[in-house]
């Protein structure tokens, strides 16, 4: 095995190159990780890594890759972590996965964009020797000629290295067909089946086929393109090209990307891409053959036949430069990737056709460390919290690097790219936005000297007393603690459910028999127990509750309050004997015993006025004794601290 | 509410004219043009007088009050003038007539009202009956796409001379309230018009589902029910103008002819949406093109062009059903004498609109008439339709009989966009063959689809077929012939 070493370096635009920490139980050594470039990008150049799964069966590997990377993305090779010195072992082996992997995804001739000697990247990690990465690259036409790479640059802003060159295609796809079969003999349904989606497949690269593409928006000015049949690279023998045809064909992706570097900071993808929106539609005007007039002709089943519809709803994203051909981007990468989604569909449900009704539907994730999006399949015809959903999504969540113990890959975590649909999530993300996020940013220090502070985890929304013009001064305290830690429940993607109002709130309390009719509509306090049974019926959340006699214990609880902040993270209530209060977070001082307590007051009935809020102490560090010697916690008063704990699943 | 109507300067006047010149008492017809509902306003193009009824008399007549006493509704109302006369209408004639008429319009044309042509007391006495006459027109051929429940009344009195115009109002019952008069005045109409054109194919794939004691089991009924699902998902296509995608808000179509191109989702069956594993009995396959012109007035938005192309390709397929289905029913009468049996057999080719799939148990097939495009007005067209069995007098006939216009003389002048039915697939063909194939016979290249009649049928087909592969055969043959011919050249010379 030949070593070059040379001045070559590579291109790495994950912040960090996700690892798996040695503590991490899911971490298998020795790995596989794949390598995620684009042929786009001058090689080599990293965007993303993503771990094998299925390292004993790559052809199971490989369809799984085929449908969750995005056309326009591509495997560019493999890094292998182990615990062996030995080198040269590892690099052989990073070679043997990138090739064999290459080869069940793309084939011999390598995909539509690669040359036939693609420049590859290995990588090696060993654990043993502090965790290094190593890379080299290596060409298809000659494995064993292998190159080290000298040094790494990571980019600063991946995010925008990957958006301002290239653009996302997004095109959704429902069809339906008629499948016929003979019901005395049910294998038969199958053969159907796969002719059918074999015409769909033939259908995509007819003629009569066209393909509008528009950019995203409704504020887009730019007239959509449209590419008919004979405008696509897929029919050069046939194009017979007048100067109209040959107008459409000059068009690029970058003629309907509006954004171009607008947007200043990543927020998210759909905010920050360039989105072209892709529609397929049959053209019913294309005049082939002089037209005949119509003509019924029937034909009789000569046995007992049956009929299955079946439908499928496809949605394929793809990523291209900026610079690419409309019709190479539709030729090139749309029309691979739903065939891909077809057969792949196909594949998943053939075998129960007709026992079941299987909904297979993609969805498309920007999983947290990753900027480019991801497809996955989900059956969701018993539930997103069925086992196996769940284990599936457990699987996933290995394979993106992801923690085991939050969901981050359910629908309601989905990125929408569709323009209808558009409109409606901006209008409830404005809705939501309306009420104050996160308000203990940026709030004064707690003031307690050499203490740790320990902090919910993730975002909440502020309510408090006559949110929404509904009067509930002097009562809706707990209920506005409650709705605090649910807004924090369905930002954390746990739960899609609308934070409940009061009404709502008392209703569930009837519903389970904790309180009679009469609750509902009344102004009577609830309390933490209460909020237990509430957030237990909603969420499925359990609780753990701490009581003390006296605010005076309360200071002796910090610990066990850490404790919860750093491994839950999630809101704790503090109810009891007075006046309800959502903690967000301890500072606490284990030698010297001082300590702070973060909260957020809704017992504010102003208006959502940040300043207001942090001047007023609504929303701040309190110590247990402040310094003109008043107690925040009354000592002849009880408290119960409802801590919830966040569900371990994915 | 239609306010206004213009009617077409150079047509009325000349109609005038040939009313006065032919000295008739009256004259009952249709009124031919366009009510807008975008513009308030009506156009009028063409007054057609309907022909005289089976009988060989008038549409209408006026009958002298003073012989016509065992007229009841006359004796309670008239006073003893000497000039009242009522009106008699043949109404179901006048709506025959209508509903013949509307066959032959294209879109942005229809059947808009009745005129009479009568004197002004006469008119006076007869509102009931011609507003009567009025609704049937209008149930005889209603408008598809708009709720529109007016129509118009044009008289044309001949003492004094002079024309008015009302609007019927179809709403609620027949009172004298119903009418209402309305400005009416002479100018260019038709001139003006803008022009759209457009070619649709489809190719529909209905299965027959074996379902006992149902309604529909005629082929007719299964056709008629897989237009009207076909009419929704050609309301909502999209569509190209001129090759360019056709914007909502673009308001005017600049001058010239245009060619409107339909877009429908790709592969997305409508029909299909209600059923999961049902037995069938079979597959209806339906398909062809239909060639469609649309007339727009130049201030209508470009929208309502495409509504009324797709309502004339909708109209165009429903009334070729039609046509077969009305032969079939003449047939049935004309062998009801017969014996059964035999005259099943012997008019078998016209009694297929009426047979019950769910018994049919053999394949057949439904030629449907193809439609050709005649000069009409101001370089309009009106179309007709001919039965693979007739030929271009029936159209002439038609047009002289039904639309009382000069019979083209030159045949040239004709369009015949529509080629007679082309079978794609072949009787040989089995169920399972057209149901695994799904929509792709339609993209099939030329040479794999022949045209046959219904006597070329059987003993022809495979030769048929074995000629059309020998001549690809050969030509395939001829040009491998000529590249080797020109790389011997080629290396011949550089030598």
């Amino acid at each position: 095995m030949d070593t070059d070493i040379q001045n070559s370096n590579i291109r790495i635009l994950c912040r960090k190159l996700v690892l798996p920490k040695l503590h991490d139980q899911s971490a298998e050594i020795p790995q596989i990780r794949w390598l995620i470039g684009s042929p786009f990008f001058p090689s080599p150049t990293i965007i993303a890594t993503i771990r094998c799964i299925n390292s004993a069966d790559f052809s199971k590997e490989s369809d799984d890759i085929r449908i969750l990377l995005p056309k326009g993305f591509e495997v560019i090779g493999a890094l292998i972590v182990k615990n062996d010195p030995n080198f040269e072992n590892s690099v052989g082996e990073a070679v043997d996965a990138a090739v064999r992997l290459r080869k069940l995804l793309y084939g011999d001739a390598g995909g539509g964009f690669s040359e036939k000697d693609q420049m590859l990247v290995g990588g090696v990690v060993d654990l043993n020797n502090a965790g290094d990465v190593q890379f080299f690259t290596f060409k298809t036409g000659n494995v064993k000629k292998i190159e080290k790479i000298s040094s790494i640059l990571y980019e600063e802003q991946p995010e925008k290295y990957v958006w301002e060159r290239g653009c996302l295609l997004q095109c959704e796809l429902q069809i339906k067909f008629p499948v016929y079969y003979p019901p005395k003999n049910p294998k038969e349904v199958e053969k159907m089946y796969i002719r059918a989606t074999e015409v769909v497949v033939s259908n995509l690269v007819d003629l009569k086929t066209t393909y509008i593409m528009e950019a995203n928006g409704p504020s887009a000015g730019e007239q959509p393109v449209v590419l008919s049949g004979t405008d696509l690279e897929l029919h050069k023998e046939m194009s017979s090209t007048t100067s109209q045809e040959s107008k459409v064909k000059t068009f690029a992706c970058s003629d309907l990307c509006l954004k171009a570097g607008k947007a200043i900071s990543y927020t998210s993808i759909e905010e920050y891409a360039d989105i072209i929106h892709v529609s397929i539609l049959s053209n019913r005007s294309k005049r082939s053959l002089k037209p005949a007039a119509p003509i019924a002709e029937y034909y009789p089943a000569v046995e007992d036949a049956k009929v299955l519809v079946v439908d499928h709803k496809l949605e394929v994203l793809c990523y291209a430069a900026k610079d690419l051909s409309l019709a190479a981007a539709v030729s090139k990468l749309i029309i691979p990737a739903l065939v891909d989604q077809i057969l792949s569909m196909r594949n998943k449900i053939l075998s129960h056709l007709l026992t079941e009704h299987p909904q297979l539907q993609p969805y498309h994730f920007v999983p947290p460390g990753f900027f480019i999006p991801i497809t996955i399949f989900y059956e969701l015809s018993y539930g997103e919290m069925e086992m196996k959903q769940v284990e599936t999504r457990k699987t996933l969540h290995i394979r993106f690097g992801l923690p085991l113990d939050r969901p981050l890959l359910r629908v309601v975590n989905a990125i929408n790219l569709s323009v209808k649909d558009n409109k409606t999530t901006g209008s409830a993300l404005r809705k939501g936005s309306s009420l104050l996020k996160d308000v203990h940013l940026g709030i004064p220090s707690s003031g307690v000297s050499g203490g740790t502070v320990s902090l919910i985890q993730g975002s909440y929304e502020y309510y408090h007393y006559l949110l929404d013009g509904f009067d509930d001064s002097g009562w809706g305290c707990a209920y506005r603690s409650l709705q605090a830690i649910v807004s924090w429940f369905r930002l954390q993607h746990y739960s899609g459910i609308d934070v409940p109002s009061h009404r709502e709130i008392q209703q569930t309390l009837v519903e389970i028999g904790d309180k009679d009719p009469s609750f509902i509509g009344s102004r009577e306090w609830i309390g933490a127990i209460e909020l237990s049974f509430v957030l237990d019926k909603l969420l499925g959340v359990s609780c753990k509750v701490i009581n003390v006699r006296s605010g005076a214990e309360l200071p002796e609880k910090c610990r066990e309050l850490a404790l919860h902040f750093d491994t839950q993270g999630t809101p704790v209530m503090i109810g009891g004997g007075v006046l309800a209060y959502t903690l967000l977070g301890v500072d606490y001082n284990e030698v010297s015993g001082d300590c702070a307590f973060l909260i957020l007051d809704p017992h504010y009935t102003g208006t959502d006025d940040l300043k207001r809020i942090v001047s007023g102490g609504w929303c701040g560090w309190k110590k247990a004794i402040d310094s003109k010697g008043k107690h925040f916690f009354l000592h002849d008063k009880f408290y119960n601290l409802l801590l919830p704990q966040r569900p371990n699943t994915v | 509410m239609v306010k206004a109507v213009v009617g077409e300067e150079s047509r009325l006047k000349l109609i005038e004219d040939r009313l006065s010149q032919a000295s008739v008492p009256s004259q009952v017809g249709l009124v031919i043009g366009k009510l807008s509902k975008s513009l308030d306003k009506g156009f009028v193009f063409d007054l057609i007088p309907t022909p005289l009824n089976d009988a060989g008399e008038p549409a209408s007549s006026l009958i002298e009050s003073g012989k016509d006493d065992g007229n009841k509704k006359k004796g309670s109302k008239s006073k003893p003038q000497s000039d009242s006369s009522a009106l008699v209408i043949d109404r179901d004639w006048v709506s025959e007539h209508a509903r013949q008429v509307s066959r032959m319009l294209l879109g942005g044309m229809k059947v808009i009202g009745v005129y009479i042509w009568v004197n002004e007391s006469s008119f006076k006495n007869s509102t009931i009956t011609l507003c009567q006459t009025v609704k049937g027109v209008c149930d005889a051929v209603p408008f598809m796409d708009t709720d529109m429940d007016e129509r118009l009344l044009i008289h044309i009195s001949y003492s004094p001379r002079r024309w008015t115009c009302r609007n019927c109002s179809l709403a609620s019952n027949i009172t004298s309230s119903s009418l209402r008069p309305c400005d009416f005045k002479m100018g260019k109409v038709l001139s003006s018009l803008k022009e759209f054109r457009c070619t649709y194919n489809f190719d529909m794939r209905l299965p027959v589902f074996s379902e006992n004691g149902s309604s529909i089991r005629k082929m007719s009924e299964v056709l008629r029910r897989g237009l009207s699902t076909h009419a929704k998902e050609l309301k909502g296509a999209k569509c190209l103008i001129n090759g360019r995608l056709g914007i909502e808000d673009e308001q005017y179509a600049p001058d010239g002819l245009h060619e409107v191109e339909f877009l429908l989702p790709f592969m997305h069956d409508k029909s299909l949406e209600v059923y999961r594993q049902t037995e069938v009995v079979g597959v209806l396959v339906f398909h062809g093109s239909v060639c469609s012109f649309a007339y727009l007035n130049p201030k209508e938005p470009m929208s309502q062009a495409l509504n009324e192309i797709k309502e004339d390709i909708i109209m165009s397929l429903q009334s070729r059903l039609e046509i077969l289905c009305d032969e079939a029913d003449r047939d049935s009468e004309s062998i009801i004498d017969e014996d059964q049996e035999a005259g099943r057999h012997l008019s078998m080719g016209k009694q297929i609109p009426q047979l019950d799939l769910q018994l049919q148990r053999e394949f057949s097939n439904l030629s449907f008439p193809r439609r050709v495009f005649i000069p009409w007005l101001a370089g309009t067209y009106i179309c007709d339709y001919i039965l693979p069995s007739e030929t271009i007098e029936v159209l002439k006939d038609h047009c002289v009989e039904l639309m009382s216009m000069e019979a083209p003389e030159d045949d040239s002048a004709i369009l015949g966009l529509e080629s007679e039915a082309l079978y794609v697939t072949s009787a040989s063909k089995s169920f399972w063959d057209i149901a695994a194939s799904q929509l792709s016979s339609e993209s099939k290249p030329d040479g794999l689809i022949s045209k046959k009649s219904k006597k070329e049928r059987s003993p022809g087909t495979s030769q048929l077929a074995k000629l059309g592969d020998l001549s690809i055969v050969a030509a395939f043959f001829v040009l491998i012939f000529s590249v080797v011919v020109g790389l011997a050249l080629f290396v011949f010379r550089s030598q």
